[in-house]
């Protein structure tokens, strides 16, 4: 009993807290996947870039609430420059050339992030301190409303794809562009918008998980496989199943890590990834078809 | 000539042989010259998957890395012999890549490509983390290979041999594979997956050849980097490096075998000048290969045909 209020609950938790704010990234490459065919290798510089560009604004305002609005903000703003510049005259080529594009996009971000910020290790202290009593253990205020703040925004992005006209329109475009470009919306348009709200989210969760991690250049490359995983788990452009996923992978990580030394934990998710991909071949919730 | 061997290439490659005897090459340039040559090596088994098949492997850094580790550890414990080292790597990589190849291949497009990353993650890993293989730093300070009974692999000459032998081997196979009547089945498969399937080829099996192929090749490419640099890291494995295969490819031009190969030579010489002038040549490289995909998606070899010169020969 003691074992599991002591060590199991706050790993558990620990999970939760991860997973949810992984969902945040994985739900934007999924969207991005589905809409454009391109999986996006930048997708984890963007998240980077949130966590960098949160560090400059706390500089300027020492506020994290000003960042947490600014940030996601300028990241998105920079998403849609790139998507116009970049990946839009290559809408109609193979999707090979978007993931090519992207990855190149990838070096310059994060290089250029080297370049302005340095290689070392920063971190972002915590807006919210101490702990609360739960459940038997304290837990951490921050994490609590990491947890909180990321269920706000998935349920926000749930009730935007499922209630609002642009939402809708979207979900659209992923099924067919042309017959929504044909009905007189401005696909183009659309797909910018998309773009600069998913490096927004991209960005958010790099903020929100920089007090609890560190943040250097190369963190986004780490975190973009895990996402890639998550994507692949959930099933390609489905959003439930890249949250679901997220949550689970979150979980099993954290788990994991009471077991077993962090190095395995890696070869571990892996191993999960492919056997569900024995079992499921499209993963959780994939249909056949679907952007094979 | 036969279709295989050309004038052309025999040209070509007379040319490389003659170049240490050239003033300028320095120990230097010989090793750069074999960095390069084994990048263009590399790159051109890739472009056998990826051009010529249609399947974008992310994960050509784990074949390399394999092969490297191979030979190093062969080295290390003392077998000197480079026969025994690309013996070992072949049978490494091939065993890792028939798991690889036959789970990737069961799917096509994107799921391919994030397989492959995913498996050669997997392999990375295990690398950099297992202390028995030198953890983080790899295998460091390996003695120089021998070819035969008192002919070491030391001078920079040798090395540089030893690698245009190679490239030249993998050039002829490459070529025997592209322009047989297997190579036309896996242009089919790139050009139209369901109509090669309704023809009655079995697809995943040439989907999986083709990759076993192009892995062992990229391996065999691996199993000759320590003895140039008498070291393997699990660096050599990290998915940025598959990527560089890949940029590599596109540099040269999908589907055409010699421009991956300039293609290889390009990208080493472009990171070794850059990397010299200023610390932030992976911008550099980063916006090549965005200017590349949106201005010239043909290559270098598509920049050939742009400019109004002849024609280059259609490949396979």
């Amino acid at each position: 009993m003691d074992y599991l209020v002591a060590v199991l609950l706050p790993q558990l938790l620990h999970g939760l807290v991860f997973g949810a704010a992984l969902g945040l990234l994985a739900l934007g490459l999924t969207v991005i996947f589905g809409l454009l065919g391109v999986m996006n290798f930048a997708h984890g510089e963007l998240y980077m870039l949130g966590a960098y560009a949160g560090i400059a604004v706390i500089g300027l305002t020492h506020s994290f609430w000003v960042a947490m609005i600014l940030a996601p903000l300028s990241v998105a703003a920079l998403g849609a420059v790139t998507e116009i510049a970049t990946l839009r005259p290559i809408y109609r080529r193979e999707p090979l050339y978007g993931l090519i594009l992207t990855f190149g996009l990838a070096l310059v971000f994060r290089e250029g992030a080297r370049q302005i910020w340095g290689g070392d290790m920063r971190r972002i202290l915590p807006p919210v301190t101490g702990s609360t009593p739960l459940l038997g253990m304290t837990y951490p205020n921050y994490r609590l409303f990491l947890l909180g703040a990321s269920s706000v925004l998935l349920l926000a992005i749930w009730v935007f794809f499922t209630r609002t006209r642009a939402g809708v329109l979207v979900r659209a475009a992923v099924q067919d562009a042309e017959m929504l470009d044909g009905l007189g919306v401005n696909v183009p348009r659309l797909f910018t918008l998309t773009f600069a709200g998913s490096a927004a989210l991209a960005a958010l969760a790099g903020l929100l998980l920089a007090p609890v991690f560190t943040v250097y250049p190369q963190m986004g490359v780490e975190m973009i496989l895990l996402a890639f995983i998550v994507v692949i788990l959930g099933g390609m452009g489905s959003m439930g199943g890249s949250v679901v996923a997220a949550l689970v992978i979150g979980i099993a990580q954290s788990l994991f890590a009471l077991w077993m030394n962090p190095q395995r934990v890696a070869i571990a998710i892996f191993g999960i990834m492919i056997v569900v991909l024995i079992v499921r071949p499209r993963g959780f919730f994939g249909r056949e078809g679907v952007l094979e | 000539m036969s279709r295989v061997v050309t004038w052309r290439a025999l040209v070509a490659f007379g040319a490389l042989a003659a170049l240490p005897a050239l003033p300028l090459a320095s120990k230097y340039y010989l090793l750069l010259a074999f960095d390069a040559l084994l990048f263009g090596a590399i790159a051109m088994s890739l472009d056998l998957l990826i051009g010529y098949t249609g399947l974008v492997s992310f994960g050509h850094a784990a074949f390399y890395g394999l092969g490297a580790y191979a030979t190093a550890i062969l080295l290390e414990r003392g077998v000197l012999s480079v026969w025994a080292c690309l013996a070992g790597a072949f049978v490494v990589v091939s065993l890792y890549a028939a798991i690889v190849s036959y789970f990737a291949t069961a799917r096509r497009g994107i799921y391919f490509a994030l397989l492959t990353l995913v498996f050669a993650e997997v392999v990375y890993t295990f690398f950099r983390y297992t202390q028995t293989f030198g953890g983080s730093d790899g295998i460091q300070g390996l003695p120089d290979a021998v070819l035969w009974r008192g002919v070491p692999i030391d001078t920079p000459e040798r090395k540089y041999y030893l690698v245009l032998v190679y490239l030249a081997v993998a050039y002829a196979v490459c070529r025997v594979v592209v322009t047989s009547h297997f190579g036309r089945v896996l242009v089919a498969i790139r050009e139209n997956e369901d109509r090669a399937r309704f023809l009655g080829y079995s697809v995943q099996r040439y989907k999986m050849a083709a990759c076993m192929i192009s892995a062992l090749l990229t391996g065999l490419a691996g199993a000759i980097y320590p003895i140039r640099s008498a070291f393997a890291t699990p660096d050599l494995m990290l998915w940025t490096e598959s990527g560089e295969f890949i940029i590599s490819v596109m540099i040269g031009g999908l589907g055409t075998l010699v421009g991956p190969i300039l293609g290889g030579v390009f990208f080493t010489l472009l990171r070794d000048k850059v990397s010299s002038v200023v610390d932030w040549y992976f911008i550099v490289i980063g916006v090549v290969l965005v200017l590349i995909v949106l201005f010239m998606p043909k290559g270098l070899l598509g920049l050939r045909r742009l400019v109004g010169s002849r024609p280059w020969r259609q490949a396979a």
